[in-house]
């Protein structure tokens, strides 16, 4: 992998993890469509330079929510140590986002591997990516649908109910399928559970972090494997890149959803994805 | 439902060392037997604390 090969899937990491785009169906889509045959994805030297970059993102999405996590685990601590649940916003938060954490972590460890196997070549990936954009399409579909039927009104985070949250967690595990999006099937989980755009992406964020964050920690004994040979200057600069990127991403994307909505964006994975997807079955992309 | 969680922490305890020293390997990467899981035992022991914090919860004094 050459420096600037690594810089290009630095930033594309960095963007396409908080863009409910699929950073899993970009990082095998890209390097393909550009041909880049020398990238052994499998290989431990990769590995170890994705650990960089998933540690880059996560420590950017926690430097951009600084404060409310630091609201949270003293929340968090302060219910343990008293042995009780209270009303207390940040204490909810932390709870829904513990209790919506669980799934992705019990799911990533058992299926992880087999799904890569099975799906982690362009052809699957393009397909889930076109996926990826009809749920959107219909999570927006089916909020409008909702709030006319039943005038139900928006609400904040703290007022989510647990079963929620799980329903949350369940959806965002559904992005150990390479093309669909982390952040893109939790947020639309997150409006069928009547939050809004600003406050599903809010909640997407903060379960993206610690996700991400165990990603990058639980692998790091592979960036000292004999075999991953990584290059010191290649993986720093990577890292900071993802980690600019992952910052300007969120900081986009909480404005963006104040006054928009996932549109765009599945319209921009349907297109890709069919692209892709037809490139794919022609052998254009291997 | 104190004892269940306090079971239930155990369980998940005894699961993490047993994946620790590659004892067992269900669900693994490779499958090989013998090899050193740190995922599943770092997530069995989080599912274990999680779990003693359950059985807190359900001690703890009620106001």
């Amino acid at each position: 992998m050459t420096f600037f090969q690594a810089l290009v899937l630095a930033l594309l990491q960095g963007v396409s993890e908080l863009f409910p785009i699929s950073s899993l169906g970009h990082t095998i889509l890209v390097p393909a469509l550009l041909h880049w045959n020398n990238i052994d994805r499998s290989s431990a030297s990769f590995l170890a330079f994705v650990v960089v970059l998933h540690l880059g993102t996560a420590l950017a999405l926690i430097v951009f929510y600084r404060a409310q996590w630091y609201a949270i685990v003293r929340a968090l601590a302060r219910s343990i140590v008293l042995g009780r649940l209270s009303s207390d916003p940040d204490e909810r938060t932390g709870w829904l986002l513990v209790v919506a954490t669980i799934p992705v972590g019990l799911l990533g460890v058992v299926l992880e591997h087999p799904v890569r196997r099975l799906f982690g070549s362009p052809a699957p990936a393009a397909l889930f990516l076109l996926i990826n954009g009809l749920i959107m399409f219909a999570g927006e579909a089916l909020r409008r649908l909702q709030a006319r039927a039943q005038a139900r009104k928006s609400k904040p985070i703290d007022r989510l109910s647990y079963p929620e949250s799980l329903f949350i967690g369940i959806a965002q595990a559904l992005a150990l399928l390479p093309g669909i999006s982390r952040s893109g099937s939790s947020m639309v989980a997150g409006l069928l559970c009547d939050l809004d755009h600003e406050h599903a992406a809010r909640f997407s964020f903060l379960l993206a972090t610690p996700v991400i964050l165990a990603a990058g920690l639980l692998e790091v004994p592979k960036l000292f494997a004999p075999q991953a040979h990584l290059e010191l200057v290649q993986a720093i600069a990577g890292g900071i890149a993802a980690g600019i990127a992952a910052y300007f991403s969120v900081a986009f994307l909480t404005r963006y959803f104040r006054s928009n909505d996932l549109r765009p964006f599945g319209w921009y994975c349907i297109i890709v994805g069919s692209i892709c997807f037809v490139l794919a079955r022609k052998g254009v992309i291997t | 439902m104190r004892v269940i969680a306090v079971v239930l922490a155990i369980v998940f305890f005894v699961l993490g060392i047993l994946y620790g020293t590659g004892t067992i390997n269900y669900f693994t990467e490779s499958g090989a037997a013998h090899s050193h899981h740190v995922k599943h035992l770092v997530v069995m022991w989080v599912l274990a604390l999680l779990c003693l914090i359950w059985a807190r919860f359900q001690s703890a004094p009620r106001r």
